[in-house]
């Protein structure tokens, strides 16, 4: 078993009358378990910018109702780029250069799958899932 | 115009042969500038105790419910609980009417990321609101923020 975590800590000085100073940590675990994820794939890759659909993260069927967790990075420096990420075209927003994201994936269906779309300029992002396994293709 | 950072750390120092180390800060911005998000829902807490799905974030909650309408809105999620066993399952109406899940958020589970909703009408039909459904009966706390333009 392995052991990884992840952070998260948001802060503002000004976007309340007090501070805002939040921070949590979970620990990556297989699905209803104390058994820390032992898998990863992780990659960096241009998307095209002709606002067609790509699929980011295929659904795989030894990962639905898993305890998958996904970050996406848009690694674009040019604030009006963006990305639009969706789980099977239902759109959950869009994700301008420099921003993140970090969500689980239970991947409720083969047709779950994590996509993206890049409007009108070619957006690099970079990617990580953590999981419990995936179903091979043959060969 | 307000600064927000978001920033987000993933370590593992054995999940392979060698160490992963993943950080990123992000400052949230309007959608298209570099001018700060400046609105907030501030942080929620709400205690569920069935199965039901139920709206956690309702669009129609909002003063002028276009406001995160294809635009630069995050949202943060956390499961306050310590249970390993059970989740929360968070979801997201896809324009269609249908719920599309997400994911699980187990205890001590959070979740962030980009809300670009579109509020199309007061009957929830096509909201694309954010529902969750607990995995069992027993007390769980969720925590919540949005921050949008």
């Amino acid at each position: 078993m392995a052991t990884t975590t992840a952070t998260i800590t948001l802060a503002s000085a000004d976007l309340l009358s007090d501070s805002l100073s939040l921070s949590s940590t979970t620990t990556l675990y297989d699905a209803g378990t104390t058994t820390g994820l032992t898998q990863y794939d992780s990659g960096r890759v241009k998307i095209p910018g002709d606002n067609n659909i790509y699929v980011l993260l295929d659904s795989t069927a030894a990962a639905v109702d898993k305890g998958n967790r996904v970050y996406v990075v848009n690694k674009n420096t040019d604030e009006t780029h963006y990305v639009i990420v969706s789980i099977d075209e239902a759109v959950l927003g869009r994700l301008y250069g420099g921003d993140w994201m970090f969500i689980p994936w239970s991947q409720a269906d083969a047709a779950a799958n994590l996509e993206i779309k890049a409007p009108n300029e070619v957006n690099t992002v970079e990617y990580a899932i953590f999981h419990e396994g995936r179903t091979f293709t043959g060969a | 115009m307000a600064t927000t950072t978001a920033t987000i750390t993933l370590a593992s120092s054995d999940i392979a042969d060698n160490s992963i180390s993943i950080s990123n800060t992000a400052t949230l911005t309007k959608a298209g500038s570099t001018t700060g998000l400046d609105q907030t829902s501030g942080l929620r807490r709400r205690t569920f105790t069935s199965m039901s799905t139920v709206k956690l974030i309702d669009l129609d909650h909002y003063q002028d419910q276009t406001l995160t309408e294809d635009k630069a809105a995050k949202v943060y999620i956390k499961n306050t609980g310590t249970s390993t066993a059970e989740h929360v399952a968070v979801g997201i109406q896809n324009g269609a009417g249908a719920l599309e899940e997400i994911g699980w958020l187990y205890g001590g589970d959070w979740m962030f990321f980009p809300y670009s909703a579109v509020w199309t009408s007061a009957a929830h039909a096509n909201n694309q609101d954010i529902d969750v459904t607990p995995s069992s009966t027993d007390s769980v706390t969720l925590e919540y923020m949005i921050i949008h333009e």
